[in-house]
């Protein structure tokens, strides 16, 4: 008994000095954004959003509007691929608004880095002809229309300079197949414009984009 | 791989086979329902692939192996309860024996029967910022079986326990994790899988190697440790925690296990487990390389612990590598542990277990041994549903009469000595295991795992042919092991 309530003292004891800064608690808004960067984001999107893994997408400049838009889809479940439901879910389900938005504003501030890649030349050279140019025959448009002329994304649109060509595929396929995504619907019109062999070209030709 | 008691009645298996598929039903209509899911699920609202690589439990990924080094403490508090159970089937390839004092049904009492193994509570989750727990107890269906009637007894005893303190700072240049962990199982703590506690055989109920260091399982659930690690960059993890025996106010770590029963160890003191490993994360792969070990002094007789102990010195080294990226999730990990034993003085230079008088002039135990354990596994999951694994282990070192348990007549050569046992006769003395597991296992929710493993031995008890002298291979220990394996 008297060791219970010795460990019912030491455990409210190290709850009430626990330091919200450092606090890996997900369901209470007094915790600053840049403790939820530092001790759960960070863990799959890097501390500077250049996720080092290609399974995790990278945030390091990504327009807020963008990361903002996502994180809501997540907590409302409007975005239900498999990326979404099952890591991004449970984590942003309570989040407030205003940890969302402070989470978008620490990586839009990041600075990306390259994202070498062993692509070969061809195919990178065949993806930046569809992501500048476009192709007029199948009426698809410029993917420089949208997320800047140099991948740097804008507003809602993401960023996909040195984005993992990976991801950047896997996400076609979303908008391509599935109704998993209805906030990026005018992304399906445009993947079904893509040729099978366009969407390893574009993924390619995005990731070798410096974006600056 | 022999059971001690005799058969399994009748009756009892049949209510055991009515669990069972009453055990399935539950099983699968708890992993249909969505708020029914394990304990870490409802804390961080992830799906289990998060923290699981192919959701194949118990393997860590990345992310999962910070949740674990943080103190299971990232996301809200939820209700800290989950449960798994495991229903399987295991057929050994040959049952028979020539030893007339063999009896086919006591030596292999639940061969070919499908039983519902065991079952295990989690009490685990976020407690505060920095405290979280894992604690999980275990009631094994199959423990003993009465003495009276034959019927299997079951038993709820204390399984593996990690309660942790962590924190983790950020500065420039450095992400410092460090912690402290109460455990009851040395390397349960380890965030990599290559360590005894968490990489291989993790199904219960599946096939291993008879005698293993101590570290690898020999004290678990037996002591009380308290450590100290840090995780440095995500690249530099150590740790030094002292095990004790979990008696008296530590007992809690330990229920159901006591000397009487013959299960529980008496350790000398504080003794030290160390842990020094070097990982790095490069795209989708991931890599460690480290060692452990432990040095420990263990009572011959843990109902009377005084006296001189035998003295256990383990060192590891281990290595795991991880390429995870969705849909594929591979895992491979490797350990090899040498251990040198020195043994109490009521241990060594004893009588030969089937000369206990010495009138036949067989030798005396030794005094001291070495023993060598090398283990790898390599695991493949695809879309976290479909996969299949490969392992390895192979048991070697010195030769010692005390395991002798058969042994040729020196008077009489090919006689065998009365008492010499076979099946689990060891007539070389020696603990040589070798086996191969190859298995295929398919997840349909992410819940329940069904798998099949096929185990081959090559060598067992010293010898590949004949290693009980009555004429027993090796192979004749092959097994066939089916599993439901659930987790809600």
């Amino acid at each position: 008994m008297k060791n219970t309530i010795l460990a019912a003292i030491v455990i409210a004891a190290c709850a009430g000095c626990a330091a919200p800064e450092r606090s890996r608690a997900l369901n209470d808004p007094a915790i600053p954004p840049l403790a939820l960067v530092q001790q759960v984001c960070s863990n799959c999107h890097g501390l500077d959003g250049n996720a080092p893994s290609s399974n995790f997408p990278r945030l390091a400049a990504q327009p807020p509007a963008y990361v903002v838009a996502q994180l809501k889809a997540f907590r409302s479940h409007g975005r239900s691929d498999p990326a979404g439901f099952e890591y991004m879910w449970g984590l942003s389900r309570h989040l407030s608004d205003a940890q969302i938005d402070g989470i978008a504003a620490y990586f839009a501030a990041q600075a990306p880095l390259p994202n070498p890649s062993h692509a070969d030349a061809a195919l990178v050279a065949r993806g930046r002809e569809i992501f500048d140019k476009g192709v007029a025959a199948r009426e698809l448009p410029p993917c420089a229309s949208c997320h800047g002329d140099r991948g740097q994304g804008k507003d809602g649109f993401p960023r996909l300079a040195g984005q993992h060509a990976d991801y950047v595929m896997k996400q076609l396929n979303v908008f391509y197949a599935t109704e998993q995504r209805p906030e990026g619907a005018v992304m399906k019109v445009i993947a079904h414009k893509l040729e099978a062999a366009d969407m390893p070209a574009v993924a390619a030709y995005v990731q070798s984009q410096a974006g600056s | 791989m022999r059971e001690s008691k005799s058969e399994c009645a009748a009756g009892n298996l049949q209510a055991v086979r009515h669990a069972t598929f009453l055990l399935l039903a539950v099983l699968l209509s708890w992993s249909l329902q969505a708020h029914a899911i394990p304990a870490f699920n409802r804390q961080t609202g992830q799906n289990c692939v998060a923290c699981h690589a192919g959701g194949q439990f118990p393997d860590l990924t990345p992310y999962g192996r910070i949740f674990k080094l943080t103190g299971y403490t990232i996301g809200e508090h939820a209700l800290p309860l989950a449960a798994m159970a495991v229903a399987s089937v295991n057929k050994t390839q040959k049952t028979s024996s020539p030893d007339p004092a063999f009896d086919e049904r006591a030596g292999f009492p639940k061969d070919g029967n499908l039983i519902f193994q065991t079952a295990s509570v989690f009490l685990a989750g976020r407690i505060t910022n920095n405290l979280g727990a894992f604690v999980q107890v275990t009631y094994n269906n199959y423990d003993a079986q009465s003495p009276s009637d034959s019927h299997w007894v079951g038993h709820t005893s204390s399984d593996n326990l990690d309660l942790r303190y962590a924190d983790r700072y950020f500065s420039p240049g450095s992400d410092f994790i460090f912690g402290a962990t109460m455990n009851n199982n040395p390397t349960v703590q380890d965030p990599w899988n290559s360590v005894p506690a968490w990489g291989y055989n993790t199904v219960p109920g599946s096939s291993g190697p008879g005698t293993t260091p101590l570290i690898a399982g020999g004290l678990a659930q037996n002591v009380a440790g308290w450590g100290g690690y840090v995780f440095w960059n995500r690249t530099i993890y150590a740790e030094l925690t002292g095990y004790r025996t979990a008696n008296g106010v530590w007992s809690f770590m330990s229920q159901g296990f006591n000397t009487q029963r013959g299960d529980m160890q008496i350790v000398k003191g504080t003794n030290p487990y160390w842990r020094l490993a070097l990982a790095h994360e490069w795209g989708p792969h991931s890599a460690m390389v480290g060692t452990y070990g432990m040095d420990a002094r263990v009572f011959p007789d843990p109902t009377d612990p005084a006296g001189s102990t035998n003295h256990f010195r383990d060192a590891a080294i281990d290595a795991q590598y991880q390429y995870i990226l969705d849909p594929h999730a591979v895992t491979v990990t490797a350990t090899y542990i040498h251990e040198k034993v020195d043994y109490a003085d009521s241990v060594a230079g004893q009588p030969h277990p089937l000369d206990p008088d010495g009138t036949l002039g067989l030798p005396l135990t030794n005094s001291s041994d070495t023993l060598r354990m090398f283990r790898a596994k390599a695991t493949y999951a695809y879309h976290a549903r479909f996969g299949g694994s490969l392992s390895y282990f192979d048991v070697s070192g010195t030769s010692n009469p005390a395991l002798q348990t058969s042994a040729f007549d020196p008077a009489n050569p090919g006689q065998l000595l009365e008492g010499s046992e076979g099946v689990t006769g060891n007539l070389a003395g020696n603990p040589g295991t070798r086996a191969w597991t190859a298995g295929a296992f398919w997840t349909p929710v992410q819940y329940a795992r069904v798998g099949l493993e096929y185990t081959a031995f090559t060598r067992f008890n010293g010898a590949s042919t004949n290693y009980d002298g009555f004429g027993r291979n090796a192979r004749d220990n092959n097994t066939v092991f089916l599993y439901v394996w659930g987790a809600f």
